[in-house]
């Protein structure tokens, strides 16, 4: 009965090598040396065929109590040292050290301030339309009632290409080719760049513009003026107090500029005590222009007479910059990270 | 448009603020931009009476003044004019001034003597460039009283920004008018009767208009026997006040009335019109003609002269000759008022660069009917400042006479464009007070349009007026609804959303957007070796940095890595998608605009430190970003092929997909990258958004089902010697049509340094599976066994 007795033995010297064993890997030699396949128990029950038959089914008992009573202290020890390594990476985790950031990419302002923009209207049931920044005469002043030596000409500096093909300095073009294009109703914003020869601190030689246009049957100021409204108050805030004041473009009839209630100091001319900088104490600042589309336009593109219908056109960087306070307008065009980084996607 | 209120007062008895009539006005259209006071600076001059004056003891040109300056105590002046004298009316600077140069006045001891003040010239207060003497005033003006008040100058200016429609309102004419109508006041016109010498000779000069589509109106007055001189005090201080240099008491009429009644007129020194005849005709092509300002004009065809006897004495509208011009000598003038065609003198002015006064408002238009008037009252003030007489006789010739515009108008058409129901005495009480006649009918008025305003000729004109006055801002805001088309409801995605689409993938993979200008400079496209062929060049650029489009993305974004660069920036990832342009004869408008997605990258990959790895990017991150565009667009994975001929690429390899050309990818030449001030490689792609865009809306995307039976994988090594590409092997391999070869994946690629050329260690993933049944080890061992051997044979490989 030694093969018992040396059984036995295992357990308390099991019990004395877990004290010592500190490592899963020190566990892990102990548990080989003990249950594996040449292990000791193995080792002692290779001598279980020299005794008798009678003798074996005991043996064989404590055998497996041996085992299972060492497999329970293994498992005890190995639950006791996850957790004291749990507890130690644990202590040394620090939640501050920073993330693996994956890249940030940020989106353009006048992409944001344009896409918002054309979501509102595309909302009011308008679609978007594009066309050629090089642009004909024709669509981008003569079809717009500004015959050549118009001083309506004065108001925007054109960069030529040739006598009669320009960089289009406005969107307005895309009235004139929508209508050709296309029967009236009709309800388009047409977003994109224009171009006029113009260069200090408050323009740029290329800006973006938004033109927009509507034409149907009894289509009225009032319609223009409910289209803006519900414009400006999606973009500004629906406190903002909008202004229609009467103005002067050559493809429009009656026209106006639209002014809202400046959002630097809230309309009251003033932060601070300071004078407001951005609308110079007036309370308002222009946001675009806009009116009732001029006969002459109907004439140019073949359109019935009894068509009505408005158009209004805005400058993507001017509305930027009121909706996100920049002061510099240059800044758009020398895409410095920095600028770009604070608007997001 | 610069407006005195107190000269607008002489027109209409406005009595409010300035700031409520500028608020007023610019709900009429006529935006006031800023309110000036152009004597801000003397508002605290005072008069002053001198009422002793001696000569300073120590000085041989120094006085020694008393002088009442409303205080209790007379003041002690020292004065040094020439002029100074006793019972003087002056302009006095108290201790504590600050004068409109800045200097400020101080207690003073002269040569021993105290001063506590300074008598001032014109020039100290800005108001001529006379520093002859103190200015004397008149002997009526009281002590102590501000020297403005007194003067009666012009004190508040507002600027007003006139619409080019509104040549009316380029006058203090017109924006009385305005004003009156506005606050329902009278309009006032103060009368300047002429008087006529009715017993001296009459003078009428023959006038001969060769052009007369050109010149619709030439009148003219002679005002003989005038002195030359300055004109009075208040002539010239209003001058100055709306921003006109006073010239002399002719030259400053001309201008007054100008400004007054928004009529140019021109006078000529009567004795040096050769032959006193006045003819008006086109210029010969090439004709030289120097203008009052000195400078000599070479004319063309399409400019318009008035001329004397033998040659031209003026371009006319624009600018007078100096050959006919008043000189202090002058003792005979002809005035000249006139309306030419305003395309004729808009073509002119804009061909010289030459923009006055005069050209500003004919460009625009005159009241044609005022013409005579406004010259008779300029002669009436003439001969007034000058002592002239006007003579009798008007010379006079109107080729082409205003007729007025005759308007059909209905006050339903009225209510329908502006939304918003006006009542009919309203209408018709505006168009009147805007100075129309209204003829009514049972269904329709008639409106007959005033000769000062041009731009009053369709009936839609007539509703701007009417809704201007009734006020657009208090029309109910409605909104429309839009009617929509069927058939257009089905159009493919349009270019506007298919960018945006790009755009926030773009920004959603980590790459920041750039906007660059579309025009960039030749020397950018010679740097970058572009061809010159198809280049668009802008006519007027505003400089050589600006003056031709881009036939390419890589100038811009190079542009904004620079920017960046001289920030310190470490690494960029930057992407634009914008035109680029190309001369196209087959466009109507000669340019052929491509749509492109630009990408630039630099310098370090990640933008953090800890725990990203230090490192560049590389080709593979241009590659992998450029294919995860494709994917994202349900593309298949292109042909690459290495481009040799890039201008700015090397290496470039060009991305070809179903034979349509995708674009280039590649690092900018080193060399050519320097000039942007690179330092690292620059990696850069340009592709094709108008391709990319066809292919995506032909692409279709279909659902294979999910395999059930497991893959099997074996990996593959090949050493490749140098010149063989990955995708030679996967491509041979892929030819070998095994139908259970589902995948081939590089996993690894490893240049030994032992290795004396350069010979890559590829390992290939390979994946079989079977769709009906789990494969065994031993097949698919063949099969990648078959692979290594055919790979051996064909290839320069070893396995």
């Amino acid at each position: 009965m030694d093969l018992i007795a040396a059984l036995d033995s295992l357990v308390p010297e099991l019990e004395k090598g877990l004290e010592q064993a500190h490592t899963l890997d020190a566990l892990e030699g102990l548990r080989v040396d003990m249950l594996g396949r040449k292990g000791r128990i193995a080792r002692i029950m290779a001598a279980l065929p020299t005794l008798e038959p009678s003798e074996r089914p005991q043996v064989g008992q404590k055998a497996n109590s041996v085992k299972e009573r060492c497999n329970a202290l293994f498992d005890a020890r190995k639950a006791e040292l996850e957790r004291e390594q749990e507890e130690i990476a644990l202590r040394l985790f620090d939640p501050t050290a920073p993330g693996r950031a994956p890249w940030r990419g940020t989106l353009h302002p006048d992409t944001l301030v344009t896409e918002e923009i054309c979501r509102i209207f595309q909302g009011l049931g308008f679609t978007v339309a594009s066309g050629p920044e090089v642009e004909i005469d024709h669509y981008n002043f003569e079809a717009l009632n500004i015959p050549p030596e118009h001083p309506a000409r004065d108001m925007q500096d054109t960069l030529y290409i040739t006598e009669s093909v320009l960089m289009r300095t406005h969107t307005s073009p895309v009235q004139v080719r929508t209508m050709l294009a296309a029967k009236p109703p009709l309800a388009v914003v047409a977003p994109g760049k224009v171009y006029r020869r113009d260069s200090d601190l408050t323009h740029t030689p290329m800006f973006h513009q938004i033109e927009g246009l509507m034409v149907g049957y009894g289509i009225s100021m009032a319609h223009l003026r409910g289209t803006l409204t519900a414009f400006v108050r999606a973009v500004f805030g629906l406190g903002t107090k909008v202004r229609f004041r009467p103005s002067f473009f050559p493809f429009t009839e009656p026209s106006a500029e639209v002014d809202i209630s400046c959002c630097i100091c809230g309309g009251q001319g003033h932060v601070d005590g300071q004078p407001c900088r951005v609308c110079k104490t007036t309370g308002w600042v222009e946001i675009l222009g806009c009116g009732m589309v001029d006969p002459a336009v109907y004439a140019a593109v073949g359109y019935p007479e009894d068509v009505s219908g408005f158009a209004f056109g805005m400058g993507v960087e001017r509305v930027a910059m009121l909706k996100y306070g920049i002061g510099d307008l240059r800044m758009f065009f020398e895409n410095d990270v920095r600028f770009l980084g604070q608007f997001a996607g | 448009m610069l407006l005195s209120l107190s000269w607008l007062r002489e027109f209409t008895p406005y009595e409010g603020t300035v700031e409520e009539l500028g608020d007023r006005l610019t709900m009429l259209g006529l935006e006031l931009e800023d309110i000036v006071h152009p004597f801000e600076a003397i508002r605290s001059i005072v008069v002053g009476h001198v009422v002793a004056c001696q000569a300073h003891p120590q000085s041989d040109h120094l006085h020694l003044c008393k002088v009442d300056a409303g205080q209790e105590a007379l003041l002690d002046i020292v004065c040094g004019a020439p002029n100074v004298a006793e019972g003087q009316k002056v302009a006095v600077a108290l201790v504590g001034t600050v004068m409109p140069d800045g200097m400020v006045i101080k207690k003073a001891k002269l040569r021993g003597a105290p001063s506590l003040g300074m008598i001032c010239s014109e020039r100290e207060l800005g108001l001529s460039e006379d520093h002859s003497g103190i200015m004397v005033l008149p002997d009526t003006f009281v002590p102590g009283k501000p020297l403005v008040q007194q003067l009666a100058l012009d004190l508040d200016v507002l600027d007003i920004s006139v619409t080019p429609n509104r040549a009316d309102c380029l006058s203090v004419l017109g924006l009385a008018r305005e004003t009156a109508l506005a606050f329902h006041l009278p309009l006032t016109i103060p009368e300047r009767p002429l008087l006529v010498d009715e017993h001296g000779p009459e003078s009428v000069l023959p006038i001969d208009i060769q052009a007369p589509e050109c010149c619709w109106l030439y009148a003219g007055r002679v005002v003989s026997g005038v002195k030359i001189g300055p004109s009075p005090m208040h002539i010239r201080h209003r001058l100055r006040a709306v921003g006109v240099r006073p010239i002399s008491n002719i030259v400053d009429v001309t201008n007054y009335i100008l400004f007054e009644a928004g009529q140019p007129l021109h006078s000529f020194d009567l004795d040096k019109l050769e032959g006193r005849r006045i003819g008006v005709r086109l210029a010969r092509s090439g004709e030289t003609f120097t203008t009052l300002d000195g400078q000599q004009r070479i004319l063309s065809q399409d400019d318009l002269c008035i001329c004397d006897g033998s040659r031209p004495v003026a371009l006319a509208g624009v600018m007078g000759g100096l050959n006919t011009e008043i000189s202090e000598a002058s003792v005979n003038v002809f005035l000249e008022s006139a309306v030419f065609k305003p395309a004729t003198i808009r073509r002119t002015s804009r061909r010289l660069g030459l923009s006055s006064e005069a050209s500003y408002r004919f460009e625009r238009g005159i009241d044609q009917n005022r013409s005579v008037w406004a010259l008779d009252r300029a002669c009436a003030m003439m001969a007034a400042l000058s002592g002239g007489k006007v003579l009798r006789g008007l010379s006079f010739c109107e080729p082409k006479p205003f007729v007025p515009c005759r308007i059909a108008f209905q006050s339903s058409h009225v209510d329908a464009l502006l939304g918003v129901t006006i009542a009919q005495d309203f209408a018709q009480e505006t168009l009147q007070g805007l100075g129309c006649s209204v003829q009514k009918d049972e269904t329709s008025w008639l409106v007959t349009q005033p000769s000062w305003r041009p731009d009053l000729t369709r009936e839609a004109d007539l509703i701007e007026e009417v809704g201007r006055l009734h006020g657009l801002d208090t029309i109910a805001p409605k909104l429309p609804a839009v009617a929509q088309n069927l058939d257009r409801a089905s159009e493919p995605e349009s270019r506007f959303a298919f960018w945006s689409r790009i755009k926030r993938w773009a920004a959603g993979l980590g790459l920041n957007e750039a906007i660059n200008y579309s025009f960039v400079g030749h020397k950018d496209l010679e740097r970058l070796g572009l061809p010159q062929e198809g280049r668009i060049s802008i006519l007027n650029p505003l400089s050589s940095e600006q003056d031709v489009l881009r036939t390419a993305l890589a100038p811009g974004l190079l542009q904004t890595l620079r920017n960046n660069l001289a920030q310190g920036v470490q690494g960029l990832r930057i992407f634009e998608l914008a035109n680029i342009f190309e001369a196209d004869a087959s466009s109507e408008t000669t340019a052929r605009e491509t749509g492109m997605f630009g990408l630039l990258l630099y310098g370090n990959r990640y933008d953090g430190g800890w725990p990203h790895l230090a490192v560049d990017v590389d080709y593979a991150d241009l590659k992998g970003i450029v294919e995860h565009l494709l994917h994202f667009l349900h593309l298949q994975a292109p042909t690459c092929t290495l481009d040799k001929e890039h201008p700015f690429l090397q290496p470039c390899v060009r991305l070809v997909l179903e034979n349509q050309e995708l674009g280039v990818m590649g690092r900018v030449k080193p060399d050519m990258a320097d000039a942007w001030l690179a330092r690292k490689d620059v990696w850069l792609a340009e592709l094709n958004l108008e391709v990319l865009r066809t292919l995506h809306d032909a692409a279709t995307v279909g659902f294979s089902p999910l395999p059930v039976y497991p893959p099997v994988r074996r990996d593959i090594t090949v050493m490749a010697g140098s010149g063989l590409r990955v995708a030679d092997i996967e491509t041979h391999i892929r030819a070998l049509d095994m139908p259970l070869l589902e995948h081939v994946t590089l996993v690894d690629c490893f240049t030994p340094e032992t290795e004396t050329e350069a010979v890559r260690n590829l390992t290939f993933r390979l994946t079989f599976r079977h769709g009906e049944r789990t494969l065994k080890d031993a097949e698919v061992d063949k099969l990648r066994e078959k692979i290594a051997n055919s790979l051996v044979q064909a290839l320069p490989v070893k396995i």
